[in-house]
């Protein structure tokens, strides 16, 4: 017998039995229906969750830090560190925990060296080295002390996606800034278009570009020019507070900024020079300039704001976004590093040469950087990759153990909720199981003539494989798509009586990927056909003597 | 001498009815040649029935064994009893046995069906078939819409479906006036007559066997008593 024969007959038998075979149906669809709605609201709180961090860049950005110029010069001096973590350092083999790679001293510096062969690490997107320089800016009439950030160009983080104004930064060579929202309001901009378009300087005092001028010169000299130094936000913040009285309100260098300009642009890619600080400074410098001579500056243009701030958001503040430092200035990468090494703050000043005075640093060599953040492509390739980082001798953090007890969390949840759906579908198994009976007792002797003519078993008991599977699969679908009627009932009801009332935006609380409901379409016809197993066994038992005696 | 299509030797079978054993069939041996018409006489109980079904292939004897075209049905498997059932015998009943929830054509397609047969081949058949037996205008009516000759009718087309070379008629004018028992048989015997068939009619009428049968055998308590 063809198989398109057994499910005619079959089609037939459940259309003969229409009611009973309905309510069977009806069995699984509340089953399928359960288990698929359950899961795909424990699938939507999954989504919604990770797709908040990833959002957020935190489930696919690694901190990597390497040694630094500290913890070069102790080494040189012989400082064990008093206490310190770095003491374990060149011993690590006996201290408890030196496979804690958290607790390890890195043994690499930071060099664009090696960033250059982190970013060649398979899955790697990108790498974009700190810098946050703490210095004071000048904006709209105003001088003030904020932290700036050096931004990679172009860069693929969250942070840089949402602009109440303006565009990112073009290229690394633009003179060119992006700010946030906590600018506008410090620098007295009433709205986020008033200060596309606007500069902002970065001050510092002219003497001391001038008397580090020539030692920085030869230190260029000496270093190949993809090098340079970064500080870290501490040494920043006392560069910064040593300044402190030099911070006159309103008064550019104009000479000397140019000066400070194009060395710097020298010092950083011969490419560009003097181009880098143009017009806006000399036209800006012209005519104003009572203290001239005390300050540098240079010039950036604002091109873009960024939103960084959640409307309705619990925390009203800023949101925290990936694993770089925040700023509410950006500039670009180059353009910082140059900033941060022409102003190397004293102490770090007296470490960097210390460390070349006693070899640890090599004269063609600078200090690394103190900490850079690696991109990944996915998150499911940041484990591997920070592993290799530390194989390198870098010291590496991620919050990627946060998403593995997140989807251990999520995939408990989902299993209890799936659970509660296939009770239901169990006791539809059941329901299935009865009718399937109830139905070869009433066709015990159809099954006898059918023997009787020349039937099988097996096509005895596939017929009836065949209708519970039948049931199962329309079961399934009609559940499925009661599950999706459901979800998109409660997603309406959910925005309009909670959400709504509340001004929060229309969320998908339900995930229903395609994966969910044709498994639970497969499930239902495998619950169905084995809830048949034994009826068609017994039906296949039937013995046409008996079932077609004639009394 | 030839061999014959049909033969049992020495079957025997009996049933547990609670604590006491019936014996059903007591060392029976019959003989039927091709192309003959042999009718089974006995009064109800004789074991005539049971000894149809053995030969059917819808059961199996305790002892002895029955022969098809001299080969013994006693090894088959499940599944090769159901393919004789399916291609070398087709049985009728005399309460008709068709599946009052398909049409006349439908009882016949399902043979047809499980004979491996489909789509227009199959409904072509199911046509002649029906036409063979003076059916072919009633062809879409349900069993409850024909008269008893007439469902006998769709049995026998059903029944001949997979061209066997037997038919195992169980009392198939039990329910039939005389008028249509006659006209029945008749067609059998045209059957017989024209195609070949062998048929093996169970009857408890001996006038009956009498005018259509080429031969009678009469049994009784599980015996044969005469055979001529």
């Amino acid at each position: 017998m063809k198989f398109l024969d057994v499910l005619r007959l079959a089609l037939r038998n459940l259309r003969e039995a229409r009611l009973r075979a309905g309510l069977t149906t009806l069995g699984v669809i509340v089953g399928v229906s359960m288990i698929v709605t359950m899961m795909s609201f424990g699938l939507g709180l999954q989504r919604n969750a990770v797709q908040r961090f990833r959002d957020l860049d935190l489930f696919n950005e690694i901190t990597v830090s390497g040694r630094d110029l500290i913890g070069l010069v102790s080494s040189a001096m012989g400082d064990n560190g008093g206490g310190e973590r770095r003491e374990g350092r060149g011993r690590r083999g006996n201290r408890p925990d030196a496979n804690d790679p958290s607790r390890k001293v890195p043994e690499r510096m930071l060099t664009e060296a090696a960033l250059k062969e982190i970013a060649g690490l398979p899955g790697v997107a990108s790498v974009e080295p700190n810098i946050d320089l703490t210095t004071y800016v000048r904006a709209n009439k105003r001088a003030l002390l904020r932290q700036v950030g050096g931004a990679l160009v172009p860069n693929g983080a969250t942070r840089f996606k949402t602009y109440l104004a303006g565009r990112m930064i073009s290229s690394p060579q633009a003179d060119e800034a992006v700010v946030d929202e906590s600018f506008l309001r410090s620098f007295g901009f009433a709205k986020a278009e008033d200060a596309v378009g606007q500069t902002l300087e970065l001050l510092a005092p002219a003497g001391a570009a001038g008397a580090e001028r020539s030692g920085e010169g030869a230190e260029k000299g000496a270093n190949t020019k993809d090098e340079a130094s970064a500080k870290d936000v501490t040494r920043a913040q006392d560069e910064a507070s040593a300044k402190d009285e030099a911070s006159a309100k309103d008064d550019a260098g104009a000479e000397d900024g140019a000066g400070v300009a194009s060395e710097a642009g020298r010092g950083v890619g011969d490419e560009e020079g003097l181009s880098f600080f143009g017009l806006p400074l000399e036209e800006e410098s012209a005519g104003e300039d009572p203290v001239a001579g005390a300050l540098a500056a240079r010039t950036f243009r604002i091109v873009g704001v960024l939103k960084t701030e959640v409307e309705g958001s619990p925390q009203g503040g800023r949101q925290f976004r990936g694993m770089m430092p925040v700023s509410s200035i950006y500039i670009p990468l180059p353009a910082a590093r140059v900033w941060s090494d022409r102003y190397r703050n004293s102490i770090s000043e007296v470490a960097f040469r210390l460390a070349r005075e006693s070899g640890v640093l090599k004269d063609d060599e600078t200090e690394g950087y103190g900490m850079a953040v690696v991109r990944v492509t996915d998150p499911d390739v940041l484990p591997d990759v920070q592993r290799r980082l530390n194989e390198l001798g870098f010291n590496s953090f991620s919050i990627v153990d946060q998403l593995k007890e997140l989807r251990t969390v999520f995939l408990i949840l989902n299993s209890a909720l799936g659970l509660l759906g296939g009770i239901s579908l169990l006791v539809a198994s059941f329901g299935i199981a009865n009718t399937m009976i109830m139905s070869i007792l009433e066709r015990t002797r159809e099954i006898g003539i059918m023997k009787a003519i020349g039937a099988e078993d097996r096509e005895i008991k596939l017929i009836f494989f065949v209708e519970a599977g039948l049931i199962g699969l329309m079961g399934g679908v009609f559940g499925a798509l009661a599950a999706w009627a459901i979800d998109a009932v409660a997603n309406r009801l959910a925005y309009r009586f909670i959400l709504q009332p509340r001004g929060v935006s229309y969320v998908d609380f339900f995930a229903l990927p395609p994966y969910l409901w044709l498994g639970a379409i497969l499930f239902a016809v495998a619950v169905a056909i084995l809830a048949a197993l034994y009826p068609a066994a017994r039906a296949a038992r039937i013995d046409p003597v008996k079932a077609l005696r004639h009394d | 001498m030839t061999v014959p299509l049909l033969q049992t030797r020495e079957v025997s079978k009996h049933y547990q009815m609670g604590a006491t054993k019936v014996v059903a069939l007591d060392r029976v041996s019959v003989a039927v040649g091709e192309g003959e018409f042999v009718a089974l006489l006995g009064t109800s109980g004789s074991g005539k029935s049971t000894l149809l079904n053995l030969i059917g292939g819808l059961d199996r004897p305790n002892e002895g064994e029955v022969l098809f075209d001299g080969r013994s049905l006693a090894p088959f498997t499940k599944r090769e009893m159901a393919r004789y059932r399916r291609h070398s015998v087709g049985m009728i009943f005399q309460n008709f046995n068709l599946i009052t929830t398909m049409t006349a054509a439908e009882n016949v397609e399902l043979a047809l069906a499980f004979g491996g047969l489909a789509g227009r081949e199959r409904e072509q058949r199911a046509g002649e078939l029906l036409e063979r037996v003076g059916l072919g205008a009633r062809a879409g009516h349900r069993p409850s819409e024909l008269s008893g000759g007439e469902q006998q009718r769709v049995a026998i087309a059903r029944a001949l479906a997979n061209r066997p070379r037997v038919l195992l008629a169980d009392e198939p004018t039990g329910n039939l006036d005389s008028t249509r028992a006659r006209e029945l048989l008749s067609l059998l015997r045209e059957m017989v007559a024209d195609d070949r068939l062998t048929v093996l009619l169970v009857t408890h009428d001996r006038d009956l066997a009498a005018k259509f049968a080429d031969r009678t055998i009469q049994m009784r308590d599980g015996k044969v008593v005469s055979d001529e």
